[in-house]
């Protein structure tokens, strides 16, 4: 038919897939980085107390 | 400076998010009907403009951040600042992406220099710039003061974004409200705002944790509470 776009599973199926990645990457980072530092302040507090 | 909160709200935040982001997608490709023109391809909305206003939420909570770091010299609102920029440009790229692959079907081109498009990009390279400044600057009171000041005046793109479409001739559709957009599509589109919504909050206050706990690490205890005045004060001691 003109004037509709037909079909185009395959873009719906690939912006769905790039924002699950691009969100779940970024949250993955976040949660990392704060276990990090965290274990960090722990070790850093860990040294001054036994020093 | 206090401790970062060890709350688990924030964790809350993000996994009713996910949980929203994953009902509202489910909603959006198989219950809510196809769109006349665009037909299953118009199913990008239901992450596309939700992006898109949580992109321009989160810079706009940035800018509120550096005014609110300029007035007060918190440095918790330093550490927001950081938060809400990060996840501002996150979001903003996932928008450019989700963007090119709806022009595609539906223009024919994966990208057009229209004012909507362009604005964007200003948007994406002016905060992620300034991201990259901070990461160049070790002195932390000059490195809070002056993204501050860049977020305050890259800040000026984001309602220019906004209302892009209606000031100019634009490729792109107008804002999507629910005056423009049929009933039929709402409720998908409401429950993935509110799911990207909850997730970057939870996020941004992870985020500004992770700030918070690096700012201690790189100035030598006991670190003040606020920033000393920025007129000719000294720098804090022991900087990185």
């Amino acid at each position: 038919m003109m004037g509709v776009v037909e079909g185009g599973w395959g873009f719906v199926a690939a912006a769905y897939v790039v924002t699950a990645a691009v969100l779940g990457a970024y949250a993955t980072t976040v949660f990392l980085r704060y276990r990090t530092e965290k274990d960090r302040a722990a070790a850093k507090a860990e040294r001054e107390t036994g020093a | 400076m206090k401790e970062p909160s060890q709350s688990r709200a924030p964790q809350a935040a993000v996994a009713l998010g996910v949980g929203l982001l994953l009902a509202g997608s489910y909603w959006g490709l198989a219950k809510a009907p196809g769109e006349i023109f665009m037909g299953d391809v118009q199913r990008i909305m239901y992450v596309h403009v939700p992006t898109a206003w949580n992109a321009m939420l989160a810079l706009t909570f940035a800018f509120v951040c550096a005014l609110s770091f300029l007035f007060t010299n918190a440095w918790k609102w330093d550490n927001r600042l950081e938060a809400a920029m990060e996840i501002g440009v996150v979001l903003s790229l996932l928008l450019c992406m989700q963007g090119a692959i709806w022009a595609k079907p539906t223009w024919g081109v994966w990208w057009d220099w229209d004012p909507r498009l362009t604005t964007t990009a200003v948007m994406v390279f002016a905060f992620g710039g300034i991201l990259a400044l901070r990461a160049f600057v070790d002195d932390p009171v000059k490195r809070a003061v002056w993204s501050a000041v860049a977020c305050i005046v890259a800040f000026a793109d984001v309602p220019i974004v906004y209302f892009s479409v209606k000031w100019w001739n634009s490729l792109h559709q107008a804002q999507s409200t629910p005056q423009t957009v049929s009933k039929a599509f709402h409720w998908p589109l409401r429950i993935n705002a509110f799911g990207i919504l909850f997730l970057w909050t939870g996020l941004v206050a992870l985020r500004a944790r992770v700030a918070a706990l690096r700012l201690r690490n790189e100035v030598a205890p006991p670190l003040p509470e606020r920033a000393p005045d920025t007129a000719g004060a000294p720098a804090l001691g022991g900087a990185r």
